[in-house]
């Protein structure tokens, strides 16, 4: 590793010293100009690279780092006040979440680009390679002639080397990032430079360990400018980047380079680039085992995604089989197709525990009630159609900040599909399978009881509390009466969307993610039949209810593979967290590979597996509702950290200070 | 038939090869002090309450009509937290059989499958060999003592794929100063085991003080000679469930000689 870089951008932040205030505010100028909106753009781009100071570490080398702290507003308040006021803003208004074409810069460089670019694109072109100009006189005065030799090649031409690829992909992602677009993500790395790594191992000029160095300095550049990134919170960012998965011939993509950037990573342990793994019943064991490597140094990377099920999903819902077979991640989850995407795949989310809720109620309120929970299931449909109607039919007339440079690296807007996130979804299962079992089957709750708790938030009755929070039947726990009703609500969710358009002329996807709705949503709905209080939050994604007395892993995967996931391909891991000692030699961490295959071949469609540190655990102390899934190793056996007397976390908290 | 078990734990890791689900069997005729499953001794249904986060808000003393509470104390049907329960599950051996079958996938993708721990298996022989010959299409290991009559313990051991068998202490008055029961039959029965050609590990657990001391370990090795042997460390935790069964855990790692066997 190279641990001056590392020093330098990580751990000293020297580069901070460099960062500036853009002193312009463009708004005002660009108003009275009466500039139009992509004439400001491109304008505040070329402006930005202007302002831009070439700064470059002796032990770097693939440059380019930002100044510049913020972007200063294109538009005044009044202006935005007036577009926000007639249109369906997504977030913050700039594209976001999307994955560009790299491939096609990187191998033929801007000025092949700019042959067919329009204006704007032809103008963002000519500051960008101002800039990357700029740098190349910075690296002659430096005497850094391996850096100026480089950067006469790139941006403008076509990469030759591994290196000039990875240079040239630093520009691109700067640029986009420069540009306002945010959420940029990686996409298939692996695959789209294999060919220049390929060729310099074949030459010589690489070998391992060069490009392992060269690979971690890439690394490091994604966590120079991330702070300056918007996002909900820090390291919220989306540099998202994808290893392996299945090629356009059918055979799998997993190879050298994907293996270096997972050891990359694991040396490295930042927290960008985010690592993805693309598997699928084909893969041999070994590729688990090398993922588990990484799952072991904490990171929780990677994220595996199943390719039989993505594929499959995505191909269902209308995408071409060659776009699906090339799927990446966005952001965090979101199945998105690079290069011909235009997809929002995070625009709002569905709260299924208050969709269930308000169908619990009803279905109770009526007099008789019914002699079976058809009714109630009925209810559901009816109530989550009232549900999507609200949030599809308010995403209307959507207007996006011009993106000249990011328009460069993608052929066309091919897909235009929209995604919903499902918050709640085991706890929603959870509430129809208790309602089920109590009050329709077993008659031993009745609906005035179950209706009385509710309002109370389960005040008035802490014995069917007890009895709907810990004793009922729960997703997490491979029981088929709450497994089958999840696999209920996902299908309902999908038959909901289908056929749908949204304004944009594309469709809509339903996925099991949640995103922040997990809080969101969680603390604005009242108490629910699985024995939820009001205001106590879902589990992450596709997870167990917090409160889920599970009997482990397992149990969990069993319960989570039982859909048909292919149906709610928006994207959303189910997630298992494990404490890092249980990582303890090569035997355990082939075990836990084992498990995720177990989990893939099921037909899982996301896993993220989280190997926790001691501050997670001192939190869950504090917090242990948030840590129910938190698996920790005692000594010769497994165990829920939360359910351990305080004796046993302390102890196990003090053993990790030095496992880890 | 039925047999008592006090916990199933999943993707269990150190009981044997592959991952594997562990058994707990209830009861055990040790009364070793340093005991880390004190809910696993007496071979009897019994309260089991967790002391961490409880509010003391006394809703399970009120007295309450489940026939399941009846005898225990408490109402185990209330608990906010989750912290009042029964240990011992009284089950069929076709029920636990189907239980711990449904991960058959896992078992051969692992090289897995299940461990019968404890307590003592072995205080239930003919539950353990009706559930075994129920499980004979995986993989099956068994954690014991040693302290069962030889037609017992040799019929068991037959019936499993990996014996784990712990060999505690050589001096046959400590074993009974510190385990409750004499050493004799255990040390026949590890003699028979060599000889088996059951592929086998002996264990002992390094008890500071007791077990750790060199005459003893010198003497264990020379005993195993040559066989599979593992040394467990020390589980400084041992004492936090004892409350929670209504026992006392006496034993001391700086006073190692300063316990008395307990009481029931």
């Amino acid at each position: 590793m190279n641990t001056e870089l590392y020093k330098y951008y990580i751990i000293e932040r020297g580069h901070h010293s460099f960062r500036k205030d853009c002193g312009k505010s463009l708004a005002e100028e660009y108003s009275s100009q009466g500039l139009s909106v992509d004439e400001r753009m491109c304008r505040r781009f070329e402006e930005m690279c202007r302002e831009e100071t070439p700064h470059i570490h002796p032990a770097e080398k693939i440059v380019l780092v930002r100044t510049v702290k913020k972007l200063p507003d294109i538009l005044t308040p009044k202006e935005w006040e007036k577009i926000r006021s007639s249109h369906y803003i997504h977030e913050l208004g700039y594209v976001s979440n999307l994955c560009p074409d790299y491939e096609k810069a990187i191998s033929g460089g801007l000025l092949k680009l700019r042959e067919s670019a329009d204006t704007f694109g032809k103008r963002v072109i000519d500051a960008i390679t101002g800039l990357c100009d700029r740098y190349r006189a910075e690296a002659e005065k430096q005497n850094r002639t391996d850096i100026a030799e480089i950067l006469s090649r790139v941006p403008r031409y076509g990469a030759r080397t591994f290196r000039e690829a990875l240079q040239m992909f630093r520009i691109l992602h700067f640029a986009l990032w420069l540009e306002g677009d945010y959420h940029n993500t990686v996409g298939r790395f692996d695959q789209y430079m294999y060919p220049y790594f390929r060729r310099d191992m074949e030459n010589g000029t690489l070998n391992e360990e060069t490009a392992l160095e060269l690979i971690e300095d890439f690394f490091i550049s994604f966590n120079k400018d991330s702070d300056l990134y918007p996002g909900v919170q820090q390291g919220d960012n989306g540099q998202s980047l994808v290893l392996g998965g299945t090629l356009a011939d059918g055979s799998d993509g997993f190879n050298k380079l994907s293996e270096l950037c997972l050891t990359a990573s694991r040396e490295l342990r930042l927290i960008d680039p985010k690592i993805n793994l693309r598997v699928s019943s084909e893969t041999p064991l070994e590729v688990y085992v090398k993922g588990t490597e990484l799952t072991k140094a904490g990171l929780g990377f990677p994220q595996y995604s199943n390719d039989d099920v993505v594929i499959k999903g995505l191909t269902d819902l209308g995408y071409d089989e060659k776009d699906a077979v090339n799927y990446v991640v966005a952001a965090c989850w979101e199945f998105i197709i690079p290069g011909v995407g235009n997809d929002i795949c995070n625009i709002d989310g569905v709260n299924f525990p208050a969709v269930t809720d308000r169908a619990i109620r009803r279905a109770l309120s009526e007099k008789p009630v019914t002699e079976n929970s058809d009714t109630l299931l009925g209810y559901i449909k009816s109530e989550l159609e009232t549900e999507i109607i609200r949030l599809t039919e308010s995403k209307k007339n959507i207007w996006f900040y011009p993106s000249p440079f990011m328009d460069l690296l993608r052929d066309g807007k091919k897909y235009n599909n929209f995604g919903l996130h499902g918050s709640g979804i085991a706890p929603a299962a959870d509430a129809l399978a208790a309602v089920e079992k109590y009050v329709y089957n077993d008659k031993t709750v009745t609906p005035e009881r179950l209706l009385a708790a509710l309002d109370t938030n389960y005040e008035n009755d802490p014995e069917l509390l007890h009895l709907l929070r810990y004793e009922a039947p729960k997703m997490g726990t491979d029981d088929d009466r709450a497994d089958r009703l999840g696999t209920y609500l996902l299908n309902v969710f999908a038959d909901c969307l289908k056929g749908r358009k949204n304004s944009s002329g594309g469709i809509w996807r339903a996925g099991t993610g949640t995103a922040m709705y997990y809080i969101w949503h969680a603390e604005k709905t009242g108490a629910t039949a699985d024995g939820r209080r009001a205001g106590e939050h879902y589990g992450t994604n596709y997870s167990p209810g917090l409160f889920t007395v599970t009997k482990g892993p397992v149990s969990v995967i069993n319960s989570f593979t039982k859909q048909d996931l292919s149906r709610t391909i928006n994207g959303g891991p189910l997630t298992l967290e494990f404490v890092s000692g249980l990582f303890r030699n090569e035997e355990s961490v082939e075990k836990v590979a084992t498990l995720i295959k177990y989990f893939i071949d099921r037909g899982g469609h996301q896993l993220q597996l989280n190997a926790v540190n001691p501050e997670a655990l001192r939190d869950a102390q504090k917090h242990p509702e948030r840590y129910r899934q938190l698996v920790v190793r005692v000594w010769g056996w497994s165990a829920y950290f939360v359910e351990l007397d305080k004796e046993y976390q302390d102890h196990v908290l003090a053993r990790q200070e030095y496992t880890v | 038939m039925n047999g008592i078990i006090f916990d199933i734990k999943e993707f269990s890791l150190n009981d044997g090869a592959g991952i594997r689900t562990t058994v707990f069997m209830k009861g055990c005729p040790l009364r070793c002090v340093w005991c880390h499953n004190p809910e696993g001794l007496s071979p009897h249904r019994e309260l089991f309450v967790k002391t961490k986060g409880c509010v003391h808000c006394g809703l399970c003393k009120k007295s309450c009509q489940h026939p399941e509470c009846q005898g225990l104390g408490r109402c185990l049907h209330i608990c906010p937290n989750n912290l009042v329960s029964a240990a011992g599950e009284v089950i069929s051996s076709d029920e636990l059989a189907k239980k711990l079958l449904k991960y058959d996938r896992l078992y051969s993708l692992s090289g897995g499958g299940v461990t019968l721990s404890g307590g003592e298996p072995l205080m239930q022989p003919e539950f353990c060999e009706e559930l075994l010959l129920k499980l004979s299409k995986i993989s099956t290991a068994i954690e014991t003592s040693g302290f069962a009559d030889e037609a017992v313990f040799r019929r068991i051991c037959g019936l499993v794929s990996f014996v784990y068998m712990d060999i505690k202490l050589m001096d046959p008055q400590k074993h009974r100063t510190y385990t409750g029961v004499g050493n004799s039959q255990i040390l026949e029965n590890a003699k028979w085991l060599k000889k088996s050609g059951i592929p086998h590990t002996f264990r002992t657990p390094l008890i500071p003080g007791i077990t750790d001391t060199p005459e003893n370990l010198s003497a264990i090795a020379a005993f195993v000679s040559g066989d599979s042997w593992e040394k467990l460390p020390y589980n400084a935790l041992a004492a936090a469930k004892y409350p929670g069964v209504g026992r006392k855990f006496l034993y001391s790692p700086e006073n190692p000689g300063s316990e008395s066997l307990e009481s029931e």
